[in-house]
């Protein structure tokens, strides 16, 4: 496939009415949302209950106050842990360890770039944002740190880790005004969430996964620096069924590059078993290294989504 | 197989080599795609890796589509050629038909019982002669009566021409074949292999046979010899002139016809007596053209009333002439000459056009006349002779002191006595010894003892007048204005004694010298000569506009002028035929063209700019040819001895048009193109 630069006039014409679209965000968190996230709070209360808040454990030593386990004195240690009853019976010097109780920190990667643009009646960008905020609230209402970052061919933007239900005001700020566009890298988007992002937590990404670089080496990425990535894909019906017919000039909408096809109902039939390949290959992988995935399409309402991931598990423990 | 398409090869090459480019083109030139956004190329790009396994069969059915269209316009191409399947054995002709519409195509001999005509016979043997053209043979049609009418251009369509035939209807008129050869032969030059059939009953007269040259023709004019002393103009005869140039063009002909027994009136005519108008006498002659004896009874009407009928019996051949002298006058001016079938062998024949013969007794008018005169007997005892006048007479005291008196008359004669006031138009004036400045024509002066030395023979007044020994004692003279259309009609050496002239819708005839009264010094002994009756009659006729030998029977198919008396300023006549029609015809110098195309009566009317009627004058027309009547077919006809073959070489060939399933054929590919196309089987 070749760039077509007489295509260009018309891509950036395609381009700003579908951004446009997009842009318009005023109506995405309207009272009607909020009531359907309150909904969503208090269902996850109500299926979890028993948890305790804010009682995540990490598997830190640290200074909490359930003890975890022994070991050997090593200079320098404080005195202040040393067990003494210990000492008297074994005659060995060994230092208690306490579990260390924190805050779970959660990243909502919200996939922004182009592509996510499209959709129809409702564009996919859209729908991950409603996800997005509706994840967030429940983190927030859980007391968890919860941050925000649009990304597409980088970080755009980042909303700092928050915690409190309060907090989700500013989310719906964030997300309205955060800037979009941009090809789908997620390789280099993850590494540099990695290098910004020190502490570790449970990396919710939401995202179409349409890079064609591949999707697997940025969930790498988050694995290999100890995030817990939780695959959230997002896609748009006609785009796994397209309804096309005839002599086409295909344009990608984030790189511009076109290619001419005529469209035949045998190729649309091989295209849709691509298109599910592509979507099964995602969650094999998912699958494969344990981690959470959830693949939706823009039809299903976001609510129904979300409680779908509660029932899971994974993300409210 | 034969290639008769409209271009040289050449060209059509050309053009072939054109369309293949340009079909080629547009497949080289990529379809404008309508544009599609996806939100990930790179799954497309996968299927169409997968699917580019096929990619050289994708490129074979691109490649058979264009061999396809290809393939499509090489066959629309083959058919613009015209191709024609079977054998072509002679070269494209060139062929005018010359259909004979004449008035014998009109006898009842197309089939045994007589039930259609010889023009239906025909037009089938016409039609079979086109639907045997070939197919680079075509055809004009031409239908020959009293003229040479075109029906149709060349044209090889055989369903046009065979319409045209049958809408080609007979005509009353004779034909006239030397007029029909000769545009047949205009329409033939420069075309090849030129030829032409005549259609006909072979009843043409002899001289129009003759009227022909096989050979090429001597130069139209004598050319002067180089010793400045003799021409070649002794080679060149007058025949040659109107000789139709037969040379290089080959004439066919195609007798129809089956009988010859015919029974015909071939002249009717009627005149006035000179001198007793009312009387007339009628002329007919009915002439047998059959080879059996044959018995028919002559009627003759006037009007609808019979005048006589009578039962007679002709010999093969025999002419007969009937002359019905001393007929009275009637108010209808219509005679019908008819002959009526008898029962019995040799009682009727199959040519009913000549049975009937129309005539027209000329117009006459009672005039009115008032004299201004003091008593002259001479002139009173003139006048009184004749018997179509309505006579008045005042003196000139009278007539000065109420000029209205000459209101309403046709004629008033001014004796000796020269008016201030004219009678106004359209009442004629003669005038004796007019003098002053009232005079009708400028008096130039007086001549004593003159001699009537030269009259103008053609002019009405003079009609049958002889004026050479008349003696006058003195007489005036006039100057003539030409340019006002005065005339002298009668000269004494060179002073005008006798003039004439034109003023709108009147006439206007001075003498010069005085008529013998009491109390008179001229005298002349013009009233003691015969000629002075005659004299008054011609001059009133004249201001009557009754020409005694006016013809108002004419043959038809014949072009005729006919005068039409007082016509000032019309330019066109509308003549009223025998079915209706109203046609228009040119008036020049006073005299209306007129052509029978039908037998029966016509009114030819003048009218002037406000469509008020000036002139009209009623005619007949017959058919009156006896080479016509003479219905017997000739199985044979020679031109300038020169014999015509029938048209043998129209011999039916067999050949098949092929555009037609070349066409069908091409239309059921671009389907077929279609539907594949569409249902994604060659994309």
């Amino acid at each position: 496939m070749e760039p077509a630069s007489a295509s260009l006039t018309q891509l950036k014409k395609s381009a700003a009415v579908r951004e446009s679209r997009v842009a318009d965000r005023s109506e995405l968190f309207d009272d009607r949302f909020l009531k359907t996230l309150e909904h969503l709070h208090m269902v996850s209360r109500k299926v979890f209950a028993g948890n305790l808040r804010a009682e995540r454990r990490t598997r830190k030593v640290g200074s909490g106050i359930e003890f975890a386990d022994h070991r050997t004195y090593a200079r320098g240690d404080d005195f202040r842990y040393i067990d003494w009853n210990l000492y008297g019976r074994l005659d060995k010097l060994l230092l208690r360890l306490f579990e260390e109780e924190e805050d779970l920190h959660i990243y909502i990667l919200v996939d922004v770039s182009d592509s996510m643009a499209i959709g129809s009646p409702l564009p996919k960008l859209h729908y991950a944002m409603q996800v997005g905020a509706a994840l967030t609230y429940v983190g927030l209402a859980n007391l968890d740190r919860v941050a925000i970052i649009p990304f597409s061919d980088r970080i755009i933007d980042r909303l700092p880790p928050s915690r409190g239900k309060n907090r989700i005001f500013r989310v719906f700020d964030f997300l309205k005004k955060c800037d979009l566009g941009g090809k789908t890298e997620l390789a280099e988007c993850m590494k540099d969430f990695v290098t910004q992002n020190k502490r570790r937590g449970l990396a919710v990404v939401i995202s179409d996964f349409y890079d064609p670089q591949g999707f697997e080496q940025g969930i790498n990425t988050l694995r290999y620096n100890k995030f817990e990535p939780f695959v959230l894909q997002v896609y748009d019906k006609r785009e796994a069924e397209p309804n096309l017919h005839g002599d086409l000039a295909l344009v990608d909408c984030e790189t511009g590059d076109t290619r001419e096809v005529t469209v035949s109902k045998s190729l649309l039939e091989q295209y849709t078993k691509a298109h599910e390949a592509y979507c099964q290959e995602l969650e094999a992988y998912c699958t494969k290294y344990a981690m959470p995935f959830f693949r939706t399409h823009t039809s299903i309402p976001f609510d129904e989504l979300v409680l779908k991931i509660f029932r899971s598990g994974g993300f409210l423990r | 197989m034969s290639f008769l398409g409209p271009l040289p090869f050449g060209i059509f090459i050309y053009i072939a080599l054109g369309a293949a480019a340009l079909a080629v083109g547009a497949y080289i030139i990529k379809m404008r795609r309508r544009r599609f956004e996806v939100p990930f190329s790179h799954l497309w790009k996968r299927v169409l890796e997968q699917k580019d396994a096929n990619a050289l069969w994708k490129q074979l059915k691109r490649l058979i589509s264009l061999l396809l269209i290809l393939l499509i316009l090489a066959i629309v191409l083959f058919a613009a050629l015209d191709p024609t399947l079977g054998a072509v054995d002679r070269k494209a002709r060139s062929v005018v038909v010359l259909f004979d519409a004449s008035a014998s195509m009109k006898a009842m001999d197309g089939n045994e019982a007589g039930s259609k005509s010889r023009l239906d016979a025909a037009k089938e043997r016409t039609k079979a002669l086109v639907d045997s053209m070939g197919g680079g043979d075509v055809a004009m049609i031409m239908k020959v009566d009293g003229q040479a009418t075109p029906m149709s251009r060349f044209s090889s369509d055989g369903p046009v021409l065979n319409k045209v035939i049958d809408g080609i209807a007979a005509s009353d008129t004779p034909a006239d074949l030397t007029r029909a050869l000769g545009a047949a032969a205009d329409a033939l030059r420069d075309r090849p292999n030129p030829l032409i059939v005549i259609v006909s009953d072979g009843a043409f007269p002899e001289a129009q046979l003759g009227l022909v040259s096989w050979d090429e023709k001597k130069p139209l004019a004598p050319q002067p010899a180089p010793d400045g002393k003799t021409s070649n103009a002794a080679n060149w005869e007058k025949k040659d002139l109107a000789a139709v140039d037969l040379s290089k063009i080959d004439v066919r002909y195609l007798p129809v016809g089956r009988r010859s027994d015919n029974v015909g009136i071939v002249a009717f005519n009627v005149r006035r007596y000179i001198a007793n108008k009312a009387a007339y006498e009628v002329y007919i002659e009915v002439q047998n053209f059959g080879q059996e004896p044959a018995h028919r009874q002559l009627a003759l009407y006037n009007g609808d009333t019979a005048v006589d009928i009578k039962k007679i019996d002709i010999a093969p051949g025999q002419r007969i002439k009937q002359i019905y002298p001393k007929l009275p006058g009637s108010l209808d001016n219509k005679l019908r000459a008819s002959l009526r079938p008898v029962e019995g062998a040799g009682g009727s024949d199959s040519f009913a056009l000549d049975d009937q013969a129309f005539a027209l007794l000329p117009a006459r008018k009672k005039q009115k006349v008032l004299m201004v005169t003091t008593d002259n007997l001479f002139l009173e005892g003139a006048i009184l002779v004749y018997d179509n006048i309505d006579p008045a007479k005042v003196s000139p005291a009278e007539y000065d002191a109420k000029p209205s008196l000459a209101d309403g008359m046709d004629v008033v004669i001014f004796d000796e006595h020269t008016p201030a006031v004219l009678p106004p138009s359209p009442t004629s004036l003669l005038f004796f010894h007019p003098t002053g400045e009232n005079s009708p024509f400028a008096i130039r002066g007086e001549l004593a003892n003159p001699r009537i030395t030269e009259i103008d023979e053609g002019h009405p007044v003079m009609r049958w007048v002889t004026m050479s020994d008349i003696y006058m004692d003195k007489s005036g003279t006039f100057a003539p204005d030409p340019k006002k259309g005065e005339s002298t009609i009668a000269y004494s050496v060179r002073d005008s004694i006798i003039a004439a002239k034109r003023d709108g819708r009147r006439k206007i005839l001075a003498f010069g010298f005085s008529l013998p009264a009491a109390g008179r010094e001229s005298a002349t002994d013009l009233p003691m000569r015969v000629a002075f009756p005659m004299l008054l009659v011609n001059t009133l006729d004249w201001f009557a506009g009754d020409q005694t030998d006016l013809l108002t029977t004419y043959p038809t198919g014949s072009r005729e002028r006919v005068p039409l008396d007082g016509v000032v300023g019309a330019t066109e006549a509308e003549v009223k035929g025998p079915d209706g029609t109203i046609t228009k015809t040119p008036i020049i110098d006073g005299r209306a063209t007129f052509y029978g195309s039908r037998v029966g009566y016509y009114d030819v009317t003048a009218k002037d700019g406000k469509g008020t009627p000036i002139a009209q004058i009623e005619l007949a027309a017959n058919l009156a040819s006896p080479a016509e009547s003479d219905i017997a077919p000739s199985t044979e006809l020679s031109l300038a001895g020169k014999k015509l073959e029938a048209p043998e070489a129209f011999a039916i060939t067999r050949s098949k048009k092929l555009w037609i399933y070349l066409i069908l054929f091409a239309m059921a590919l671009i389907v077929m193109e279609w539907v594949t196309y569409h249902r994604r089987i060659t994309v």
